[in-house]
């Protein structure tokens, strides 16, 4: 009899003759242990069960920095370099947000991704009606190059690792003003990194930012990232997001096998263009997520990379080890971050922001405990900020690489990760894609029904939010929300228009048309938006300009 | 006209107004409130005031629920309460969910919203209210 054999009745052995005895006498707090994939948990994890999933060392983890990548791209990772310092911000007018920027830069912060108002984010200027009570509130406005400037105003875009906003639909707009603004200061490309959202096809099912259809936005979309093949081979142009799908509803496995899809779809197109999988793949990047189990994110991040690694050497053939080191961004939420007595987030937040460390990221952001509520004060940044440098320079969680590699529980999770994604991936393939899954509702019925599942565990306790759902406490002293000036709206309309008159209109109208153009033609409209954001033509301007090209996209009002 | 309706399942706009595309909580209530009876009927995202007054009166609801997290919750509901008023349609009630202050409330009551359910609403909570609205 071999080893793994003799563990595998021992285990039987035990359960047998000395857990169920024990727990018929005194029973455990709960009938069953689920987890949020749904997924019963085992009371305890032996080598029996990663006996049972054909677990082999080499394979399946390997060595960090080696194929297939499970404990790390990198085979010095945190000895080397701690997760970059990244933060989300932005609110108000860009006067307002360049303050913030420059005492987030002051706190340490290395990498600075641009929240965008939600007028910006769908294409409307200040000045419309539809972004009316909107300007400024849930980020900063960007209509022109201008508001970008004075952003950035004092901030040399190569003195952070990375810039980047999560402009979607946008995408490339966005681009064009980075590049737009490097130029201004007078940089070389080469000398600081653009790091973008831009993910589309995640907007139709659980981000809700979509302007476009989706064909015509996938191709806008990938414009940005060939012509970052070309000109900008080291930036990000497409992180492929996990996180608002798990967010949504659909559990972190089948969004990992969404995202992974969607990723799929967006090299497609790529290579369709003629491009090589080994000039495309190493600009992309991913942004996973799993708020709702500690373990069940780590082996999500850490299996997504052997997952990716297999996917691009056997599917796409790739060989650049670029093309296989996936890199991988997080953003440490709580399961659920209360308006109720928000300081408890903290806590949440940093497990959140320990499962990002022990996951193996390269680019991580900490919430602020106070994002349930407003946007976030001032106390709340710099606490987030500090959580993810106490972790990683105290407690020695950085001193070794992927410290939870081997655990019985971790991979054996992984394993079972990694079968379910395959599987949801194979339906996704059978209805022709992200694109094809999309149309048939599949992504959005599988988000739904998860939403409502999570729903009422909430509410028969099974799922748990302490002060909310247990220990409840009746009165409570609120703390002072963070508030923007409401005067925010009519400067913005103002300095739009200022911009309007200081421009040259001609320029306008022939750098509008030309976008135009090259959307119809369905030439690479980088070129263009280049032209158009350095002449100043807004954000609203263009998309107007792009939706009588590309048409636009139709709610749905399906549930 | 009171006692028809009340033969009738209650009828519930759920709309989406303003930017924030964040329409999952708007939809666990829709599928809710339809497991508990009513006809629901969804706007999908981002409809103005304008167009989910028209909506209401065209379906002719009895409630519209609006989902909001983008923060101009105010701006929207007082709105949307002004439009039902004055075309008539002061029966229809109105109330509100998703990320709104707390210290909103009064205001939001000012404005003729019904009644505002924070986060962490049981939705059994909303149907119970929704259903017993018309008494």
């Amino acid at each position: 009899m071999d080893k793994p054999e003799i563990t595998r009745l021992q285990a039987e052995r035990w359960r047998r003759e000395v857990r169920d005895p024990s727990v018929q006498q005194a029973p455990e707090r709960q009938a069953r242990f689920v987890n949020d994939a749904g997924d019963a948990v085992e009371p305890v994890y032996t080598p029996a069960d990663l006996d049972a999933g054909g677990f082999d060392y080499e394979s399946h983890l390997g060595f960090p920095g080696e194929f297939p990548y499970t404990r790390g791209i990198d085979p010095a990772m945190y000895r080397r370099e701690v997760p970059i310092v990244s933060a989300y911000a932005g609110f108000g007018d860009p006067r307002d947000s360049n303050q913030r920027y420059r005492e987030l830069i002051g706190l340490g912060v290395q990498g600075l991704s641009v929240a965008l108002d939600l007028p910006t984010q769908l294409g409307f200027d200040p000045d419309d009606i539809m972004a009316c009570g909107e300007v400024g509130r849930m980020g900063v406005t960007v209509s022109t190059l201008r508001d970008l400037e004075i952003l950035f105003d004092g901030i040399p875009l190569d003195s952070l690792r990375s810039v980047g906003s999560t402009a979607n639909a946008i995408g490339p707009i966005v681009l064009a003003m980075f590049i737009a603004l490097g130029e201004k200061q007078g940089l070389d490309r080469r000398q600081f990194t653009v790091a973008l959202q831009n993910d589309v096809l995640k907007e139709y099912v659980a981000r809700g930012t979509q302007i476009f259809p989706p064909k015509p936005a996938l191709r806008f979309t990938v414009d940005a990232l060939e012509w970052c093949v070309h000109n900008a081979p080291h930036w990000i142009p497409l992180t492929v997001c996990s996180n608002h799908i798990d967010v949504a509803g659909a559990g972190s496995t089948a969004a990992t096998a969404f995202t992974l899809a969607n990723a799929r779809c967006y090299l497609d197109d790529a290579l369709r263009r003629g491009l090589k999988i080994d000039q495309v793949a190493p600009l992309i990047r991913l942004f996973l997520n799993e708020r709702e189990d500690f373990f069940l994110a780590v082996a999500n991040y850490r299996v997504t990379r052997r997952i990716w690694a297999r996917l691009l050497r056997e599917q796409y053939g790739a060989r650049d080890p670029r093309s296989l080191q996936i890199r991988i961004m997080g953003y440490a939420h709580g399961p659920r971050e209360t308006a109720q007595e928000p300081l408890n987030n903290i806590v949440r937040i940093t497990m959140g922001a320990l499962t990002c460390f022990f996951g193996g990221l390269q680019d991580m952001r900490c919430a602020s405990y106070d994002e349930a509520v407003n946007l976030p004060s001032d106390e709340a940044v710099k606490v987030a900020i500090r959580t993810q440098q106490i972790l990683a320079h105290e407690f020695g969680i950085t001193s070794t690489v992927d410290p939870l590699g081997g655990a019985y529980y971790v991979e054996a999770l992984a394993n079972r990760m990694e079968r379910k994604i395959a599987e949801i991936m194979q339906v996704v393939d059978q209805l022709g894609g992200a694109l094809g899954a999309m149309e048939r509702g599949y992504v959005q019925k599988t988000i739904t029904a998860g939403a409502s599942r999570r729903q009422q565990a909430f509410e028969r306790r099974e799922r748990i939010s302490v002060g909310l759902n247990v220990f409840p406490v009746k009165a409570e002293t609120r703390q002072q929300t963070f508030r923007i000036d409401a005067d925010v709206e009519r400067r913005q309309v103002e300095r739009l228009q200022q911009v309007k008159q200081e421009r040259n209109q001609d320029q306008i109208s022939a750098t509008l048309a030309e976008v135009a153009a090259s959307a119809r033609d369905g030439r690479n409209v980088m070129p263009a938006l280049l032209d158009a954001v350095k002449a100043y033509a807004t954000v609203g301007e263009i998309c107007g300009i792009l939706k009588s090209v590309y048409g636009e996209y139709e709610p749905d009002r399906s549930f | 006209m009171v006692t028809v309706a009340k033969e009738q399942k209650v009828r519930v706009l759920i709309a989406k107004v303003g930017l924030d595309g964040h329409d999952v909580g708007a939809k666990i209530v829709a599928l809710g409130l339809r497991d508990a009876g009513m006809e629901v009927i969804y706007t999908g995202l981002r409809r103005t005031p304008e167009q989910v007054v028209r909506a209401a009166i065209e379906e002719d609801v009895d409630v519209i629920g609006v989902s909001i997290l983008s923060g101009a919750h105010l701006a929207h509901l007082s709105k949307i309460r002004r439009l039902l008023d004055e075309q008539g349609a002061a029966d229809i009630r109105l109330v509100a969910g998703g990320v709104i202050p707390p210290e909103d409330l009064p205001a939001l009551e000012q404005a003729g919203v019904s009644r505002v359910f924070v986060s962490g609403t049981h939705v059994s909570e909303i149907a119970d209210y929704i259903a017993r609205i018309r008494e």
